[in-house]
């Protein structure tokens, strides 16, 4: 009797406790929100121009989520399916502008469109909204969309193939099973791009979230920005309650497909043209950009490098360890959620996580604010505490899908095994699950690492004073700066995700090496 | 038992991060740039030895982060001293109630128009708002000499100002419904839209567009005008309305403000006191051209003096509730 109940606060208090901190900004917000003392009636604020934005803002990013989809569903089968040379060389280059924030792409865009055309002003806002926000946003659809192709039994396609041609086995077979990936790819870079305002901004597209923006820092009215908000929010979660089933068993990616046998495709004819076009994506998505921070950063009257580095410096080893803090964070709660979702049948966290992942950056860091800047919690708020927390919030639900999709593929009958033989809990779990686990998690929390370190919405209303942090300084100081070290700034901190990654990278070749599964 | 693992690690990373906080401290929220602040700063640090912990800011990036996070922070203040790059933020502070009067006894030193009459804000070191223009497109004979030849047709399409619901473009919109009463410069503000004036995302674009040569030129501050030089041979900047009788230029100074129930009050203060020197101002002058406004105080001779600009006559607190009243009007302008 005792030990049941000891099992049930095991699982119900820290469970309380992870809703208390994340959700409870959120809450408190809402309940302040439809409590306001405003005379103004709680919904005055919908009305024919709010509904007219709110029209523009989903049909740029249904543009925005169809193109990214359909660029990163090729990818994705392109990459994942066939075999051909550095075709791993390829996959990880494309998901670079994943890695950097949209801003500084958007910025890039705009001095390219200034290069091609002698005038930055011939692109309309609204293509140059869709354009940066489709190059950035199509590797995750390659991701999602990549992951379901390596799960598709090669037995399916093979029957198929006996019957009928290939692009209809195509049609018929491959992509009605990856149905429930194109959803979801294309609800998550639908919200990504509704919820993003700097983008926008940046071009001066007048859209919904920029409306938000505009009532939040021009007339700092956080009630009616607070309401736009959670109209955006709602929005989003009736798109994606729509597939609620699906989404909330996101494979974003597998690290290691084990036990499953894909079919990859041999290019022989057109491995020429295959490279050109995947030369020709690259170009695009990734070397043009950085060369145009390149050409920025060198087109000053002096060479800046040294200076950029000079501001850089002392963040870095700051917002590295905050980013390895959070990540730890991140990924042991992702586990923990993961494994109660795909184990203990309680899906509620992840629920939690999957909300928090939606709400606007800045309206989670006024939530934040409101919930944390109490004497009693002065020990959160002033402290990096705060800044991890948000972490989780906006990245959590990420970790956990990755880390549950690898649950799925561990047979619960090792774990019942192991029980039955009478191995101790404590040896099950470090002998057993987190060797299977650990290209996962390991997965999860560099990814996690890379969003920290890059995390700017939220980060620069709440990061504590005298914390110098990389996103912020670049920023700041790049808003009024020369170019060439604004450019240079962005460039090094480029170049230090990069570093951080490939040492990743390495240890995660010894990691994996060491818990090879066959 | 995987729980009590998590407990574990959440536990040992409360540990790991809290921090004590010291009382020899003082936070400032500053929307000046970090590049010319931040030194300032910490020579306070080496001379006081009192440590100062900053969030940084700025008016290009709309000042959001700390402007919204100090109307957050009112019933628990976490800031005690507000440095901002213009009047306006501070009377938006004062009338949210979160700002305090100080008065310091540097603000003797400081002209009476350049602070608010209750000392809820002082102002230091200024800029001014100038035309900048890039010398390929326009020559300097042909340059608008008032503010007011922005409508004319032979200007059509050619000049740029940034987004006048943000940052100091916001500010002297409303200094200039005040000078010329709102109606007139709302009939000046719909002349420019049909003169296809471009509207840039920040003052820092304005500097960008004509820098490139998309635009022959355009209005922003003293401190962009100076970078956009530094960086190219092609710019050049003029002070408009400087013609006897005329309505002058807007004058912006920096502006400081205690807050209300701050945690490091005196410390503060001896911030402020400090930031309204005459050694301070000689350094914003250096680094990036600001007028001082302690008369007598060194320049470089690259920097203007105030003595020789005629400023545009206003009261800042009075432009601030214009603002108020013709902010949704400058949102629809924007809009339409």
């Amino acid at each position: 009797m005792g030990g049941r109940v000891n099992q049930q606060l095991a699982r119900y208090v820290p469970a309380l406790l992870l809703a208390l901190l994340l959700l409870g900004p959120i809450l408190a917000l809402l309940v302040r929100w439809l409590s306001s003392s405003d005379d103004i009636p709680l919904l005055a604020f919908i009305n024919a121009g709010t509904l007219l934005l709110v029209g523009k803002s989903l049909l740029l990013s249904c543009i925005v989520a169809v193109l990214a989809s359909l660029m990163g569903t090729i990818c994705g089968f392109l990459l994942y399916r066939l075999k051909f040379p550095f075709r791993g060389f390829y996959k990880i280059l494309l998901l670079l502008p994943l890695l950097v924030p949209p801003y500084i792409f958007a910025v890039a865009w705009k001095d390219g469109f200034q290069w091609l055309f002698s005038n930055s002003t011939v692109i309309n806002p609204e293509l140059g909204m869709i354009i940066v926000h489709t190059l950035v946003l199509f590797p995750l659809a390659m991701l999602i969309t990549g992951t379901a192709l390596s799960q598709i039994h090669s037995g399916l396609e093979e029957a198929g193939l006996m019957r009928v041609s290939f692009r209809k086995m195509l049609v018929k077979i491959v992509l009605p099973l990856i149905r429930p990936a194109l959803t979801i790819s294309f609800l998550l870079i639908l919200i990504i791009s509704l919820s993003d305002f700097s983008v926008p901004a940046f071009f001066g597209v007048n859209n919904f979230t920029t409306e938000i923006f505009t009532q939040f820092s021009a007339f700092y009215n956080h009630q009616l920005a607070i309401s736009q908000s959670f109209l955006l929010v709602i929005l989003c979660l009736i798109l994606l309650l729509s597939e609620n089933r699906y989404l909330s068993d996101a494979p974003f990616f597998s690290v290691h497909v084990k036990g499953s046998s894909t079919k990859h495709y041999s290019v022989h004819k057109g491995k020429t043209i295959l490279h050109i076009l995947l030369w020709i994506l690259l170009l695009v998505v990734l070397v043009l950009p950085l060369v145009m921070l390149l050409h920025q950063a060198l087109s000053g009257r002096e060479i800046l490098f040294s200076r950029a580095w000079e501001l850089l410096s002392p963040t870095i080893y700051q917002s590295a360890k905050l980013a390895f803090l959070g990540a730890l964070l991140i990924s042991a709660i992702g586990f923990w959620v993961a494994f109660m979702k795909e184990r203990s049948h309680f899906p509620h966290l992840n629920t939690m996580l999957l909300l928090t992942f939606i709400i606007p950056s800045t309206v989670l860091g006024v939530a934040v604010i409101k919930f944390y800047n109490h004497p009693s919690t002065n020990f959160i708020y002033t402290s990096i505490l705060i800044l991890l927390i948000t972490y989780v919030s906006r990245f959590g639900f990420i970790a956990a899908r990755i880390i549950g999709n690898g649950i799925k593929q561990v047979p619960v009958s090792l774990d019942e095994v192991s029980r039955v033989i009478g191995i101790p809990p404590i040896k099950r779990f470090f002998s057993i699950s987190i060797p299977l686990l650990l290209p996962a998690i390991f997965t999860a929390f560099v990814l996690s690492f890379v969003l920290c370190l890059g995390e700017l919405g939220t980060t620069i209303m709440i990061y504590p004073p005298g914390t110098e942090l990389m996103p912020v300084k670049i920023f700041t100081i790049g808003a009024n700066a020369p170019l060439a070290l604004t450019s240079s700034m962005t460039l090094i901190s480029f170049g230090v995700t990069m570093i951080f990654i490939l040492l990743f990278f390495l240890m995660g070749k010894l990691i994996f090496k060491r818990f090879r599964y066959e | 038992m995987k729980p009590f693992i998590i407990n574990f690690i959440l536990l040992a990373m409360i540990g790991l991060t809290s921090c004590t906080p010291s009382s020899d401290e003082v936070v400032v929220y500053c929307t000046v740039d970090q590049v010319f602040s931040e030194p300032i700063l910490r020579d306070f640090e080496k001379e006081t030895g009192i440590e100062v912990k900053a969030v940084f800011d700025t008016e290009e990036t709309k000042s959001t982060g700390v402007m919204n996070r100090l109307i957050a922070e009112k019933d628990n203040a976490q800031c005690d001293l507000f440095w901002s790059g213009d009047p306006l933020r501070n009377v938006v502070l004062q009338s949210k109630g979160i700002s305090t009067p100080y008065q310091s006894a540097q603000t003797d030193l400081i002209p009476g128009h350049f602070r608010e009459k209750d000392y809820h804000w002082t102002g230091f070191s200024a800029r001014a708002r100038v035309l900048i223009y890039n010398k390929n497109q326009i020559s300097s004979d042909s340059l608008p000499q008032s503010i007011l030849d922005l409508t004319q047709p032979r200007f059509k399409g050619q000049f740029t100002i940034a987004n006048p619901l943000f940052g100091t473009t916001t500010f002297h919109m409303a200094a200039l419904s005040t000078v010329m009463g709102q109606a007139p410069a709302k009939q000046w503000m719909n002349d420019l839209k049909k003169n296809q004036v471009v509207i840039a995302s920040s003052n820092g674009d304005v500097k960008k567009r004509v820098m490139n040569g998309d635009l022959a030129f355009g209005l922003t501050d003293t401190d962009d005008a100076f970078e956009a030089k530094k960086e190219s041979s092609d710019v050049d900047y003029i002070f408009l309305d400087q013609q006897e009788g005329g309505m002058g230029t807007l004058i912006m100074p920096n502006a400081l403000s205690m807050i209300k129930d701050s945690p490091n009050g005196e410390n503060g203060k001896k911030l402020m006191d400090y930031l309204l020197s005459r050694e301070t101002e000689a350094k914003l002058a250096i680094s990036c051209a600001q007028m001082p406004l302690i008369k007598g105080t060194e320049v470089p001779d690259i920097v203007p003096s105030l003595d020789h600009i005629i400023p545009m006559k206003i009261d800042y607190s009075q432009s601030a509730e214009i603002l108020e009243q013709i902010q949704a009007w400058l949102k629809k302008w924007v809009e339409e």
